[in-house]
Formats: structure tokens, sequence, C-alpha cells
């Protein structure tokens, strides 16, 4: 019986201590137990393990407690507890010591069978006696309560009457309850009554000990004091375990021990082993190169510190010794800043010299440097800088070129934008953001007609043809073709001819939003512009005009409109037409191809080539470019130069590649315009820091050479006005002179 | 497909490792790392890309290559410091338990380290190692210097000392000194070993202590390696000179602070006899040695000083014949017992390079060092040229000769010029009979590589500037050419005479040739121009004044446009190659105003020196 007892208390020590700490709840006779605890062993177990975690698994169905439940163990224990009386009079009474509601029973011996039975005295309706009828009305059992959802009650009571729903407000009343009501945390929804209950403080007290980890029986004592049951006074062992008696290798010397020390003894005695005998030692230094070297090559010899130079002399010439600025600005350095780490002194006399006070911190930095400091190997350029300058013909060996200003033609008010040289190249017009366009002669700079227009002139272009001369000038939306005054007579027909023919040519189907108007040949006058073309309206000024070689195409390109603003103008025809349905980014500029069908146009970044004839993109040139600003096309027709307002100049061969074969910056301010002679090899290029830069460019028929860019002069006398320099470069047709138009309002020629 | 490269797994993430990972592979402390890198010479590297090396983290880290690590982890010295560390745990355990007799035998088991295998690896060959040596010279000079304290053992600066005079013995047997500078920071030696230049430093005579911002271990640790490498390069060194490694110390002499003369160098032929009866037979066989040697050399330079030209002639570059017999003769003298005859000429003699005859520059001379001179650097610097040193007592003892020896010639004296008042005859007659100099004679002497005038460096002089032998580049400023700075006042005088010859417009024919010759360009119109002065009857003189001229003015103006021409070809530079020029016209133009600015002080003083003799 105690053997059986001993791993049940174990089991439940809980339920001893209990007993143990709670004396005064055991206060009733010690054979209540033995009445109470009629279940077997299996059943105490189950019922010590419900009531155990019955607490656990009931928290959110509150009201299942244990005096609730302690009835309906009750009832099933009952059929067993007839026969096995005897064994559970044994039984300690831990297993339901919580649950002593129960009232104590009397045994009598029955009148009717002789047997002896249980009488439970009768209940009393007071308070104590019992609650269950007050707490849990509803006797609906262990169902499901969604059996209930859509019904009006949620059980029945013990006497079979309706329960009815409680009440429950919406989600708002929740809410406000949870405001309200400080407990309202502690309350948890009853599946049974359809209601909240608040918690009572054992359960919050086992929810705060399951958060918190600990172990969820408040009664559980982990350092509970051990219960000796075998050692300790007065359970001492006084028999031994055996009685064999104590054996002789226990008290003899051992024999093999014995054998080992004679060995070790036989060794000395013979001189095989010599206690403490001085190592064997190598000598300390030996001729450790005398063997082969390792085929390994030498790890690198660390770099030599500097040298000592005349500064560090103790007597140095007098040249070396620091000025008062020059010993402050040293000592007011710090110490990793300092171009050295001395200052030059001089002493008189060697006896004089003092201990150097940096001694021992230099020979520790150098230690420092030789295993903390990484290494680099460091190729040295033993070259003369000067042999990485490119080797390029001299400028005096590629003359003509413009060296001097010849002459400058002022124009009073506003910026001189542009400038055009006409294809005979003795005259010059040239147009201002003021609206005054003049025309004056190249050789002597005498102005011979002067027009004024409306708003600010953006281009100035003669036209190509030799037999007909006019120029067009670029206003606001408009375009006015202009001819020169005093023309022979046989020029000034043909160019009427051209441009205010007799008979309009047919106009085409579709009409353009582009106007031409011109006055008749008879009224023609050289105040007025000839023929005058209407741009559609906001199209702004014309930032760039182009004749095509044979003169009858004129391209112009405007700033304000959306399909880009480029438009091509057929003088023959009276017709404009716009190339472009929609062109990606802001067109900047437009080309026409010297030799074939191609147009060059520039947007912000790229150059693109479309074939006219086919209607087709053929290529579209990455420039590395920001901003592109100008742009021009070798009179041969396979090299383009682009210009940028970041100041690179791109030179590209067209049959090579899309990047440029070369890119170069020398102007210290945005390139403004670019243009490319004729006839010389040369071209020019302006900027808004007032310099024109002229170069011999040479190229070659052969694929295998490269052109050759050669820098020629500088030529310098624009000055920079609110930050803009030379705006518009020209070149004379036959000669190798240079039309330059500035924002200081001059226009100069520059002559070789 | 091949497969796909995953990040990290070649490259630079496994060829570099930080500090902190390799010492995570290495299972060591810091400081054994430390020790370790000190050690076997391994130091960071720079990875291209920090950020590739170290896992895509730019964080401050210093690297090493991987294979540097791999290298150190079978280390046998590494294996060495893990079992001195549980030797100290044993050993710290026996202590505390009071088990003394078990910590005793502990302690004779200590492990300890060698290090002949890293100065094998880290210089496979001789000329390596003496390439490698500067440093560690250095350390040692400065050691043996040090006082010892708590940090510093005295057994530790005794083996300095001792190794440095070891190094001095050999540098002065071998006269292989080349260079000597007195800079504020110490004397820079530079000697010729192996046909490599082995440059050192020594720090003036007084007592030096560590600061607090330098940390010691690092330093004991270099010099622990230090020791060892001098030691196995010197015991090569004395060896193939045919010495005894280590020379023999005279404890006697070296209490009476001696310094390297309690050396003495001994010849590896001689009977082992010498050698093992160390103890007495040490100090009669130096002393008698010594005594008898230079009793030998003493008459030689007695008879030469009398017989030969007087000591204050500049004396040249060559050297009888008789002084290499001399040098030749008082080597076996010194290096052999005395009462036997001379051995014959070995093959290591026979291949030893033949001496240049600055090593032999102060052979004729000897030297008496004033108190107030540095016995250690002159006696040191006047041995390793072949002369004869004396000092007093009060700068140690072992002095080969009195201060009223007559065969003294110079006096190395750094005091101010003192008349004395009651000098007898004798000490009259001997000062006139000597050379008194300041010590930066003898360092200038050897510099200059022959005897220079005493005068200028005679007792309470101002001494001329002492200049560094070492100033190397080619483009320096030079102290010494103070002929341009006359030459430049020259130009300028000739400027302004020039002028005035162009204001008075005189046409004589004279003038007209001279003008001929300064417009002449080439050669051709030179010659022609010559001729034609020559007629008008213009002297030569004037005619090439004028020549000269017309070629600088040229000059002048030619590169102005050679200028305009570069600057334009600039622009068709690559931006690289821009960049270049760039850096290297920077480091041009700053070494240039460097000497400008040295130069233009120099003029000033020059100028000032003039106006003040106006």
């Amino acid at each position: 019986m105690a053997t059986r007892a001993i791993p049940k208390n174990t089991k439940k020590r809980k339920a001893v201590v209990v007993e143990e700490d709670v004396p005064a709840e055991s206060s009733f006779p010690q054979d209540v137990g033995l009445e109470l605890g009629s279940e077997d062993e299996g059943g105490a177990d189950a019922e010590g393990e419900e009531s155990d975690d019955g607490e656990v698994d009931e928290f959110p169905e509150i009201d299942a407690r244990s005096d609730s439940e302690g009835p309906v163990s009750d009832s099933e224990d009952e059929e067993d507890e007839e026969d096995e009386e005897e064994e559970d009079e044994e039984e300690d009474l831990s297993d339901d010591d919580e649950i002593h509601i129960f009232p104590k029973a009397k045994t009598i011996v029955s009148d009717i069978t002789g047997q002896p039975k249980r009488v439970y005295p009768d209940i009393e309706p007071d308070y104590d006696s019992d609650s269950s009828t007050e707490d849990a009305p509803n006797r609906v059992g262990n169902v499901p309560m969604h059996w209930y959802d859509d019904l009006p009650h949620v059980g029945y009571d013990i006497n079979g009457k309706k329960v009815l729903r409680p009440a429950r407000g919406d989600e708002l009343d929740k809410f406000l309850e949870t405001v309200e009501d400080p407990d309202s945390w502690t309350t948890a929804f009853d599946k049974k009554a359809q209601s909240d209950k608040p918690l009572s403080p054992e359960e919050l007290d086992l929810i705060r000990r399951l958060q918190e980890g600990e172990n969820p029986d408040a009664a559980y004592d982990p350092y509970e004091p051990t219960i000796e049951w075998f050692t300790g006074k007065g359970k001492e062992e006084v028999m031994p375990l055996s009685g064999a008696p104590e054996p002789k290798r226990r008290w003899i010397p051992s024999k093999w021990e014995k054998q080992k020390v004679m060995k070790i003894v036989r060794a000395i005695r013979q001189g095989r082993i010599v206690p403490n005998k001085p190592k064997s030692e190598k000598p300390q230094f030996y001729s450790v190169w005398n063997d082969e070297p390792s085929t390994h090559p030498a790890p690198l010899p660390a770099p030599k510190p500097r040298l000592p130079t005349h500064a560090e002399s103790y007597n140095p010439p007098e040249e070396y010794l620091p000025t008062e600025q020059e010993r402050k600005d040293w000592e007011e350095t710090d110490k990793e800043d300092r171009e050295r780490d001395f200052l030059p002194q001089k002493y008189s006399a060697l006896r004089l010299v003092p201990a150097y006070n940096q001694f021992i911190q230099e020979r520790f930095s150098r230690q420092l440097d030789l295993y903390l400091a990484p290494r680099i190997q460091r190729k040295k350029l033993q070259i003369d800088p000067n042999s990485l300058i490119p080797k390029l013909p001299s400028p005096s060996s590629l003359k003509p070129f413009p060296v001097y200003k010849s002459l400058s033609v002022p124009h009073q008010k506003g910026r001189v934008r542009t400038v055009s040289v006409s294809p005979d190249g003795g005259w010059v017009a040239s147009g201002d953001e003021s609206g005054v366009c003049s025309l004056w002669e190249v050789l002597v700079g005498r102005e011979v007609k002067r027009w004024k227009f409306d708003g600010k002139i953006g281009a100035v272009e003669w036209c190509p043809r030799t037999d007909v001369s006019f120029f067009v000038v670029g206003v606001e939306d408009q375009l006015h073709f202009v001819v020169p005054p005093n023309l022979p007579t046989i020029v000034l027909t043909a160019t009427l001819a051209t441009l205010c023919p007799a008979t309009l040519p047919p106009q085409p189907a579709t009409p353009s939003p582009v106007k031409w108007t011109s006055v008749a040949a008879a009224s023609y006058s050289t105040d007025k512009p000839v023929l005058s073309v209407a741009l559609p309206p906001s199209s702004g000024v014309p930032k760039q005009l182009t004749w095509h070689r044979r003169g009858d195409y004129l391209a112009t390109v405007s700033g304000g409109e959306g399909q880009g603003g480029v438009w091509i103008h057929q003088i023959s025809r009276r017709h404009s037409q716009a190339p472009f349905q929609k062109v990606k980014g802001v067109v900047q500029l437009v080309l026409f191809h010297p030799t074939r069908p191609h147009f060059f146009v520039a947007t912000q970044r790229y150059i693109r080539i479309y074939n006219l004839a086919e209607q087709k993109l053929l290529k579209t040139l990455l420039s590395g470019i920001k901003w592109i600003s100008s742009m021009d096309v070798h009179p041969m027709g396979d090299h383009l130069i682009v210009g940028g307002y970041d100041r690179k100049l791109c030179w590209f061969d067209l049959e090579l590649s899309d990047k440029p074969y070369k890119v170069i910056r020398y102007h210290t301010r945005a390139i403004r315009s670019l243009h490319f002679h004729q006839t010389y090899p040369l071209f020019a290029s302006s900027s808004d820091d007032g310099a024109i830069q002229i170069f011999h460019a040479r190229v070659y028929n052969d694929l295998m050479t490269d052109p050759l860019i050669v820098p020629l002069k500088i030529l310098r006398g624009h000055e920079v006005k609110e930050g803009l320099g030379v705006l518009s470069v020209k070149w004379c047709p036959r000669q190798p002179w240079l039309v330059s138009g500035g924002a200081d309002g001059q226009v100069s020629v520059w002559c070789s | 497909m091949g497969r796909l490269k995953k990040k990290g797994e070649a490259g630079a993430a496994k060829a570099y490792v930080t500090r902190s990972a390799a010492i995570k592979k290495l299972q060591c402390s810091l400081a054994d790392f430390r020790r370790l890198c000190i050690l076997k010479g391994i130091f960071p590297r720079e990875p291209r890309h920090r950020k590739r090396a170290n896992k895509g983290s730019s964080a401050p880290t210093s690297f090493y290559y991987a294979k540097d690590i791999a290298y150190l982890a079978h280390e046998p010295v590494l294996q060495k410091l893990r079992e001195h560390k549980a030797f100290a745990k044993k050993l710290a355990r026996a202590l505390g338990r009071g088990e003394w007799s078990s910590a005793k035998s502990l302690e004779d088991h200590k492990p300890t380290y060698r290090l002949d295998h890293i100065i094998k690896e880290r210089y496979p060959t001789f000329v390596d190692a003496v390439r490698d040596i500067d440093d560690a010279l250095c350390m040692i000079f400065l050691f043996a210097a040090l006082p010892s304290d708590g940090r510093i053992s005295p057994s530790l600066v005794e083996n300095c000392a001792r190794l440095a005079a070891e190094w001095q013995l050999y540098v002065m047997h071998s006269r292989s000194l080349r260079k000597v500078f007195l800079s504020i920071k110490g004397v820079y030696y530079q000697a010729e070993v192996l046909d490599q230049t082995v440059t050192w430093l020594v720090p003036y005579q007084f007592t030096q202590s560590i600061p607090s911002d330098v940390d010691v271990r690092v330093m004991l640790t270099f010099l622990e390696l230090y020791q060892t490498l001098l030691g196995f390069v010197f015991f090569k060194l004395y060896t193939d000179a045919g010495l005894v490694y280590p020379p023999p110390l005279d404890a006697k002499k070296d209490e009476t602070a001696a310094g390297i003369g309690a050396f003495s160098l001994q010849d590896a032929r001689s009977p082992p006899v010498q050698s093992s009866a160390q103890g007495s037979v040490k100090a009669v066989a130096v002393d008698g040695k010594r005594v008898s040697g230079k009793d030998v050399r003493q008459t030689i330079k007695s008879i030469q000083a009398t017989s030969g030209p007087d000591a204050d002639v500049d004396m040249g570059v060559s050297e009888p014949v008789e002084g290499q017999d001399e040098e030749d003769f008082v080597l076996q003298a010194s290096s052999s017992n005395p009462q036997e005859p001379a051995s014959l000429l070995t093959l290591q003699s026979l291949s030893a390079p033949p001496q240049s005859s600055t090593t032999k520059l102060f052979t004729p001379y000897t030297f008496w060092l004033s108190r107030e001179t540095s016995r250690p650097i002159f006696e040191f610097l006047v041995r390793s040229f072949g002369g004869r040193i004396g000092w007093p007592i009060t700068s140690g003892s072992g002095s080969p000769i009195e201060e009223s020896d007559e065969s003294i010639t110079h006096v190395i004296i750094d005091r101010p010029l003192v008349v004395k008042e009651n000098e007898t005859e004798e000490e009259r007659d001997r000062r006139q009979r000597r050379k008194y100099v300041q010590p930066q004679w003898v360092v200038d002497c050897i510099n200059a590589g022959k005897i220079l005038l005493e005068d200028t460096y005679a007792q309470g002089k101002t001494l001329p500037p002492h200049l560094s032998p070492f100033e190397a580049r080619v483009d320096a400023y030079d102290p010494t050419a103070t002929v341009d700075a006359a030459e430049a006042s020259a130009d300028e005088d000739e400027a302004a005479e020039d002028e005035a010859m162009e204001e008075d417009e005189e046409d004589t024919p004279e003038q007209a040739a001279l003008k001929a010759a300064a417009n002449a360009r080439d050669a051709a119109a030179l010659q022609a121009a010559e001729l034609e002065a020559e007629a008008a009857g213009v002297d030569f003189g004037s005619f090439e004044k004028a020549a000269k001229k017309a070629t600088r003015k040229s000059k002048k103006t030619a590169p102005q446009e050679d200028v305009a021409e570069q600057d334009m070809n600039k622009m068709m530079m690559s931006n690289k190659q821009r960049k270049l020029y760039e850096r290297m016209k920077y480091g041009e133009k700053k070494r240039e105003t460097e000497v400008s600015t040295e130069f233009c002080v120099e003029l000033i003083q020059v100028m000032i020196i003039v106006l003040r003799s106006v």
C-alpha cells in the first residue's frame, strides 16, 4: 500500500502541499476523504487531471467551475463507489480537497436491503448551500450553442422554461462599454449565457500566470523541501551492501607498477635517462643561408625611408631656415598634414645640438607603417610631360586662316543673333534682337540698307542660288523674303520671277496652315519684303533657317509648337509642309545633307538622320552632349560637327560610327555656333566666352585616313555681355574670312 | 548553359579577408596576430574595390590576402604561441595551488620559439637580408642607448649594445662606411656592404625616454625579429670575413666604458685553444696583442708623419702604395698573433675587392678627441677611415694614445677659442704642431672623399654649412651653386647696358656690327656677323657678349610662339592624357617653386652681403 502511495503522492505533490499548508481546510475528520474519494485510481487520476486542467480548458466558458462540475463527476462516480469502498478508504483525500462542498454523508444500514448505504443530509436552501441554480440558469448541456443561433432563446432553465437570449448591443455599444466600464477588459464572453461575464480574480490570476509562463497552478511551490526517505537522521544504512572481505590487492603494492618503475630505474642506472639534463640546444646563430635558397621569389622589401636632405642638417645653409611665418604655419598645422616632420634649425657647434625629441615616435611610426600600412606598387612615369601633347603640324604651315579683325559693324540696339554672307561673298546680312536687319559690304563694312521688323530676328539666311539674290529673315511667326537693293536687272527679274511669279502655282489639295503672301512684281520695293510666309500662329521666332543647296527648299525650326516646329518650304510650289507627324523630343536644329536627300534633325541630345526620299530614319547619332546648340555638316557630307551648351564639340564620321570620332572641349563657356568653310579646310566655333576658335579640318577621301583636326587660332575681340559672347559665325564663301556677330552688338570681319 | 555565378565566391571577395576574419580563422588574440604579422612581414593590402572585398560593406577595415592568412595558419610560431597560452594557464594554476615543484618543472619546459625559419623565409638569400637591415640597425642603435626599465630589460639593452658594437666593428674592419651626415635628428651613416647601401640613424648621446603614446610591445616584437636577423647577418658577415662570431667581449674593459674597444676581432684561423680558454687568456691576449699591434703601427705612423708631406696640404685622391702595404700589415698584425709569422694570402683576402683610396682617408693622421666631442661617433668615423684616435680618460677607457703623444696631428675640438694664460713652452709647441679642427671637418672630409683645408674649420670659426650627402635628385636646389647668382646679376647688368646702348642711336660701324650679331639667328649668320665685326674692328669680347645676348633673346621669343601652339595642341589631348599632364606639370611647378624660393632667399643673402661689403 505504501509503495503504491508513493508514486501517487509524488504525482500529486501539489495536493500534499496544500494539505500541509492549509490545515484549516482539512479540519474535517480524516475519514472525510475516505467517503469522498470513492473513485478508483483511474477515476481519481482522471478527476485530478480534470480538476487540474479543467480550469485551463474551461476558460472561455466561464461558468463551468469546479463546484458546478463536482456533482457531475460525483454522479459518474457513484456507480462504482459501492464496489471499491474498502480500497478507497485508504485513499488520501487529496483529489477533491478543493471540492469539499459535498455535505457529509452518513452510512447507515438500509432497512430494506440490509446493506449499508449512505444518506446525505437535506439541502438547506440558504445561500451557502448551493448557488448553482442562481449562477447557471441555462441547463442546455454541452451542446454547440450555434444550434440556438436563430432562436430567441439560448436554452432552458431547470424548470424547462426558455432562457431568453440576453439583449446584446451592436458594436458601438460594445465599444462604449469598453470605454465606460473600467472593468470591461476583465470580462469574457460566456457562450452558454450568450453574454459577457466578468472574470473572477482566480481566473485573472490564472491568465496572468499563463502569460508569464509560470506554472498555472497557484499552489505549486517549486522550492518545496525535499522529503528524505532513505537518508538523513535515523535512516542511516548500518549494514554493508556486500559482505565480501577486502581483496588482497587493496593492500599489497602493484606488481605492474613495480615493473614500470623498475624499468625507469634501470634506465637511469644504465644512463639511458638523465634526469634534469640540460636541453641540447642548437647554436643561437649559424649559417642559415648556406643551404640552397628556395625557388620562391623573395617577398618585396619594404620601401626604404626617405634620406635626409640639406634642410635636416644641424648646420644648414641659411636659406633653409624657416621664416617666422613659416615656423608659425608649421606649428599650427596638424602633425599629419605637415609637409615635413621637422623644422630646420641651425646650431653653431655640434656640441649644442640637443636630442631630437621625436626620435622614438618617428621610429615607432615607421614600424607602424611596416606592419599596418597597406602597400601598393606604383609605377613611376619617367616621361617628359610635353611628350603627351600630340604632335600636330604647325599652324603657320596651314595658312591661310583668319588672324585679325579687319573691321566691325555695330548694331545700335540689341545683340546680333545671326549673320549671313551672300553666296558671292560680297554682302552680309545681320539681324539683331531689336528687329533690325542690316545689309553691308564685307570689304569696307559700309551699311547699304537697313530693315526694321517687328519683334526680334531669329535667323537670316541668303539663298544659295547665284542666279537670284535674296535672303530670308525669320521673325515672330513670319518669314520675310527680302531682295537687296542695286541688283543687276537680270538677277532682279529672275529673283522676282522666283518669289512672286505672275502665275501662282496651283494650290495643293490639302490646305496648309502656312500662308504665303507676296506683293505683285510690279509694285515691288526693296523696303518691304517681297514675299512673306506666315507660319502657324504661336509658333514663335524661327530659331534656325537652312537652305537646301539648290535653293528651292528652305527648312525652318521654330520654338513653340508641338510637332517640333519644323517646316520645309518649297519656293517654286509656294508650299510648306511639316515633315514630321511627331518628333521625340524638342527639335533644336535641322540640316540638309549637301549631296544626298538626307535630313539631319538634332534634338536636345540626339541627332537623327532621315532619308527624305524614302521617308525613313537612317541613323541616330549619340553625341553625349547634354544640350545641343549648334551643328554643321562638312561640304563633302561625310562628317558632322555638333556643339553643345556643355562646351563639348563632337566630330562625327558618319561612315564610321554612331559615336563621335573625337570629342574636344576647349571653350570655357557654351558653344554657340559652328560653321564649316565651303572651300577651305577650315571650321570655326564661337562661344559664350567671347572667343572664336579656328580649326584646320582636313578630311580624306580614302576611308583609312582619319580626319586631321588642328587648332589654328583663337580670335578674341568680342565682349561678353550678360553672359553671352559670340552668337553666330559664318565664313565668306570664297575667302578665308570669317564674319561673326556678338552679343555686344558688333559684327566683325576677320581676315587672314 | 554555364553554371550561374554566385556572388562572393570568386575574385576580390575570396582573395581578401578582413583583419577580424583573419583573427577568427587563426583562433588567436589580436596581440598574437599582430606579433605574427610583424614577425612574418605580413601587411595589409589595399583591394581595388573595398566594397567588393568586404561583401558589399564599405566599413573601414584593413584587408589581408587570404593566402597570407592561410600561410600564417601553418606557422610553427603560432603553434608555439598557443602552447604558451596553455603553459601560462598551467603555471598560474600551479602557482595558485602552491605546487612549487610542478611549477618549477613547468617553467623548465616552457615553450619557446625560434625565428630561424622565418629569417630564411623572409630573406631567401643573404643579399636580401643585407638589403633590409636598415630598420633593424636603427632600432638596435636606439635601444642600445635607452635606459632599461620595467618594460625594457637590461639584458635586452645589453644585447642591443653588443649587436651595435659588432656592426660598427665589422664596418670598421671592412672599411665599408661611405657617407656620414650630422642632422638634427641624429647621425646618418651609410655603408656599402655586398654592393647594398645600408643607411642607419644613430641618435645623439642623450638619455631618451619612451613617450607614452608609443606602444612598446610593438617595438619589442620588432626588436625580437631584428635581433635574430642581425645575429644571423653578422654571423655570416664575420665568418665570411674570416672572423670569429660573436667577437669576444672583455668584461673588464666594458665596465670601464671602453665601448667598441671592449670587443676584439678574432681570426677564425687562430688556434682554438685561445677561444676555448676565454676568461684569462682573452684579457691577456687582447692586451698583449693590442699593445704590440699598436706599437708597430705607431712607429710606422711617426715615421711617416715626420717624413711624409705636411699634413695641411690638401690630400689628393691618390695615396702612395706604401700606405696600402702598411694597411695590410696592420690588418694582419691586429687579427692574428703577432708572434706568429703573417699567414699566407688566402683566397678570401685575394678575392676581397681592392679598397678605394677614400677608405684610407685618415690613414696618415692621428686624432685626439677633445672632451666635449662624442667619442662613439668620432672613434667610429676615424677608425673606419683608417685613422688612429685617442681620447681622454673621461670619455672612457681604452684610448690607445696619450694626449702628449707626439704623433697626434689633429685635435677634434668643439669649444670656443679661449686664450690660455699660463701655458708652458711645451704645451704651446704642441699646440702649434697640431691642427685644431671642429668635428664637422671630419664628416665633410668623409663626404668629400678628400682632406679639406682645415682653416675654414678651425677652432672658434663660423662653420660653412653642412650639406647632406644624400641629396640625390638631379633638379634639386644646390646650395653650393652660387655661381648662378653671380651670373644672373651679370645678366641684369648686361640688360641694362643693352638698353643704354639702344638708347643712343649713333650708328657707328661697330654698333652696326654688334647689332648684326644681336640679330643673327643661325650659325651661318653668326659667322658672317663675326667676320663683319672683325672688319669693323670690334674686339671679340664685346662681340661674343652681343652674340650671346642675341641667342638669349631669340630663345625668349621663340618659346612664346611655341607655348601658344602647345597650348592649342593641348586641346586635342584625350581626357586621360590631359589629367596626367596636369598632374605632372603640377609636381614640376611645385619643385620649381621650392628651388626658386630657396634660390631667392640665397640671392637676398648674397645681396645683403654685397651691400654690407660696399
